[in-house]
């Protein structure tokens, strides 16, 4: 996606919306950007993850408000604003989940309290998962079988995780159009992620417990 | 003249002071011929300044040295460990309070106050005392006025509600905040800049009162924070608090004592001392005594028994360690280097977990009690405009939301999100024409609001009456580098906003920070003249213990003149406590100093002699 945008000052093209990096001059951009076009790119679930992270510290180092405090009350507001929308669109990109799920609302999918399923292959598997839970947080003995039974859970649990994320990949490669069916798949399985997370930070909390 | 041209060049836009506000003690430092140093008064070697404020039976607070001296003769009038409070009410810190001996109660907005010499004083004020004196020993230092911007330090792991706290009382003490600066992000700083290394970094801080572990990756000169994790409520005081309840539980005091405060005190102090020890060598003792009582009580301590009691304080260390390589999605031989910072690293068996834990051997070059003055130093020179070589990007410890219906946290903010940052998320009404929307902003990672910590309540009003569900209302956290938050509420249809400056619910609001400073301009010429009297009291009194002592064996070789010369200044000196012009004072006190020079180089014995050259009697 071309910006098509040129800087008020000098006239260049730009390839943020945030900052002409030739002239050094912080935009103030009239509408918020997608977190895509702050780093210049085409919306795509694709994402090469050290060329952004080179980009976004590139724009830091010309952005942050550490290198404007002895500027005017404007530089360093804009300092601020634009190092923010810089660090949130980072925070959706980087993140698989978070990628896709800004897509799928991008495309007009379904938000997640719109659909709140997960895939139905899933349901069988999540009752056994949340039994095992349970059981090991009922178990205060840290040599109790139940809590033996939770490092090859977590494990399972990752797999699973990395295993629906790439299904999550396939139906977002390429975009599907707009009202597409693949966009509500695509919502039930950032659903079971979220289900996969929640369990994994509380199964994450119970093994820190039983290592005293 | 090249050297000046350069010198032009390379000039340092606006000083800036970097101070580490620390549990125990604090310190302060600032960027000087290309690089940064910790600021000591002409002679002394320890840069420390006790975090410490002492009220004596009459005249004003006592604050640093003078105080921390003051707590073995009358250990019942000083207030140490104030950061433990700050951005607290009672009900948070009910265990420490144990540990003051003043009477504390709580504002209307849930700030604690503390009864001492004679009136109320918050932990913010306190906090402004420390670094009232923290600034004046930069001016001795620098033998000039210091500057009055600064970059202050916080663990990673404050809140916002102590981080606002902190604020404040830089204002009170009339400093100008460039930024506030995670702990171990700065000590980071101090670090990199020392080996010049790049790579995955991370700094391991178990200081007075808190701990923070932080994942930093370091490229380029640019210091970003992958994760950090940590508990406000653990450090060295803990274990020091470990020993004096083993004393309690053995030497069984009595009810009236192990709840005197003055007596509790004197007990922690033993326990440091032992505990400080214990890093040294294999054994100690521990002793109290409280002789009207008719209690001496001692027992010797192994190095062995302590790390037990050590022990379920270390592994607490090292969980928020786990946790914070994976938020930082790392295992832990990813990391390059390990870096020990704070006064707790000095134990061994801490030390040792650390290596265990993270498979290699930490650094510890640096002093770990000045490495975060040194560091947030660094960043006061890059905040100064001295160099755009570096850059620190932060993160936010702690998730930011919003209570949903039904109690649940809608998050806005994740844990270990870069800061600055913004995040907006749009909410609606559950009921026809209603006209107003109340929130709730929240802290912490757990799922229901009333499990996470309250940061503040706002309303928003003036909302169009609508059926149920039509209002959109637009809520957008902005959170600043300093960590500090902003909310603003905005209904879309309509434009109607709310700002919301979110009044932390244990924190001063604007009015009263005002009135604060407004009372101690009134009282500061007054409280600054009785404070700089009593430490020259307290000065001259040292002096004259020690010229009493050492005086009599030395007669024989100082010469007739000298020895009238020292003898005349003492006497003269007695009568300081008579008067109480400053200026008189402080010239009885250099005349002493200036007369007792040749006793303190005959009283030099000759291996010490060449070491000593040129000292003071006050340093000896």
């Amino acid at each position: 996606m071309s910006l098509a945008l040129a800087c008020p000052e000098c006239g260049s093209e730009l390839a943020t919306p945030l900052l002409c990096e030739r002239c050094g001059t912080l935009l103030d951009p009239a509408t918020p950007p997608t977190p895509f076009a702050v780093l210049g790119l085409e919306p795509t679930y694709a994402l090469d993850l050290g060329a952004a992270t080179k980009r976004v510290l590139a724009l830091s180092r010309a952005l942050h408000p550490d290198f404007h405090a002895n500027a005017g009350d404007e530089l360093r507001r804009r300092a601020q604003d634009n190092t923010a929308a810089l660090n949130a669109a980072f925070q959706v990109l980087a993140d698989d989940a978070r990628r896709a799920d800004w897509l799928v609302r991008d495309l007009g999918g379904p938000a997640e309290d719109q659909e709140r399923a997960m895939p139905p292959a899933y349901l069988e598997e999540v009752l056994e998962w949340n039994e095992a839970i349970e059981e090991a947080r009922g178990s205060a003995a840290a040599d109790s079988p139940a809590r033996a039974r939770l490092a090859p859970l977590n494990e399972r649990l990752e797999q699973e995780r990395t295993k629906t994320l790439r299904r999550i990949a396939a139906l977002l490669t390429p975009l599907p159009p707009r009202g597409s069916p693949a966009l509500r798949s695509a919502r039930q399985e950032l659903n079971a992620v979220r289900y996969l997370d929640r369990a994994l930070r509380e199964l994450g909390e119970l093994r820190l417990a039983t290592r005293v | 003249m090249p050297f000046l041209e350069l010198d032009v060049l390379n000039a340092p836009g606006r000083p800036t002071l970097g101070i580490d506000l620390g549990t125990t003690y604090s310190l302060v430092a600032l960027w000087r011929a290309g690089r940064p140093l910790v600021l000591r008064p002409k002679g002394r070697r320890d840069g420390r300044i006790p975090s410490a404020v002492h009220f004596p039976a009459s005249g004003p607070a006592l604050v640093g040295w003078p105080a921390r001296e003051r707590t073995t003769t009358d250990p019942g009038r000083t207030i140490f460990s104030i950061k433990r409070f700050m951005g607290r009410g009672l009900a948070d810190a009910r265990a420490d309070l144990d540990a003051v001996p003043f009477r504390a109660r709580e504002s209307a907005t849930g700030v604690i106050q503390f009864e001492a010499g004679g009136r109320a004083w918050t932990p913010q004020e306190l906090s402004a005392l420390i670094l009232q004196e923290v600034w004046r020993t930069a001016c001795e230092a620098l033998g000039e006025e210091a500057p009055r911007r600064a970059v202050i330090t916080v663990p990673a792991y404050f809140d916002e509600a102590q981080r606002a706290a902190t604020r404040d009382a830089a204002r009170l003490a009339e400093l100008e905040i460039a930024r506030i600066v995670n702990e171990p992000t700065a000590a980071s700083l101090a670090y990199g800049l020392e080996q010049k290394r790049e790579g995955i970094v991370a700094v391991y801080d178990f200081g007075g009162g808190t701990f923070d572990v932080s994942i930093l990756s370091i490229e380029g000169g640019v210091f970003r924070v992958l994760s950090t994790a940590g508990d406000t409520h653990l450090g060295g005081d803990d274990l020091d608090r470990a020993l004096v309840e083993l004393a309690l539980a053995e030497a069984q005091p009595g009810a009236e004592l192990a709840t005197d405060a003055a007596f509790l005190q004197g007990l922690r102090l033993a326990a440091e001392h032992c505990k400080i020890e214990l890093s040294s060598r294999e054994e100690s003792e521990l002793h109290i005594s409280a002789p009207e009582k008719r209690l001496s009580w001692r027992r010797s301590v192994r190095r062995e028994e302590f790390e037990t009691l050590l022990r379920p304080y270390l592994q607490r260390t090292l969980d928020c360690c786990a946790r914070a390589l994976h938020d930082a999605k790392l295992s832990p031989e990813k990391i390059g280097e390990v870096v020990l910072v704070g006064g707790s690293t000095r134990i061994p068996a801490v030390r040792a977990a650390v290596e265990r834990f993270f498979g290699r051997k930490p650094h510890c070059e640096l002093n770990p009690d000045e490495v975060v003055a040194l560091g947030a130093a660094v960043q006061g020179h890059v905040l100064g405009g001295g160099t755009r070589e570096l850059l620190l990007l932060d993160v936010t410890p702690l998730s930011l939301g919003l209570e949903t219906m039904g109690g649940a946290v809608s998050k806005l903010v994740q844990r270990n999100a870069p800061i600055p940052c913004q995040a907006t998320e749009t909410f609606t009404t559950y009921a026809d024409n209603q006209t107003g929307i109340d929130f709730h902003v929240v802290q912490g990672e757990r799922e229901l609001a009333k499990d996470c910590r309250t940061l503040g309540r706002f309303k928003l009003r003036g909302i169009p009456p609508l059926p149920a569900g039509m209002a959109r209302v637009g809520v957008r956290f902005a959170l600043d580098a300093d960590g500090l938050l902003a909310v603003t509420a905005r209904e879309e249809s309509t434009g109607v906003q709310a700002t919301i400056e979110v009044q932390p619910k244990n924190g001063l609001t604007d009015f009263e920070v005002e009135r604060m400073l407004k009372e101690s301009y009134a009282h500061a010429r007054e409280d600054f003249d009785q404070s700089r009297l009593a430490n020259l009291r307290i000065e001259i009194g040292t002096m004259l213990r020690a010229l009493e002592k050492s005086l009599p064996g030395a007669r024989a070789e100082l010469d007739r003149e000298t020895l009238r010369d020292i003898e005349e200044a003492i006497t003269r000196a007695r009568a300081a406590e008579r008067t109480s012009d400053v200026k008189a004072v402080q010239a009885l006190r250099d005349e002493l100093e200036r007369a007792a020079l040749p006793l303190a180089a005959v009283l030099m014995d000759s291996v010490a002699k060449a070491a000593l050259q040129g000292k003071k009697l006050s340093e000896v």
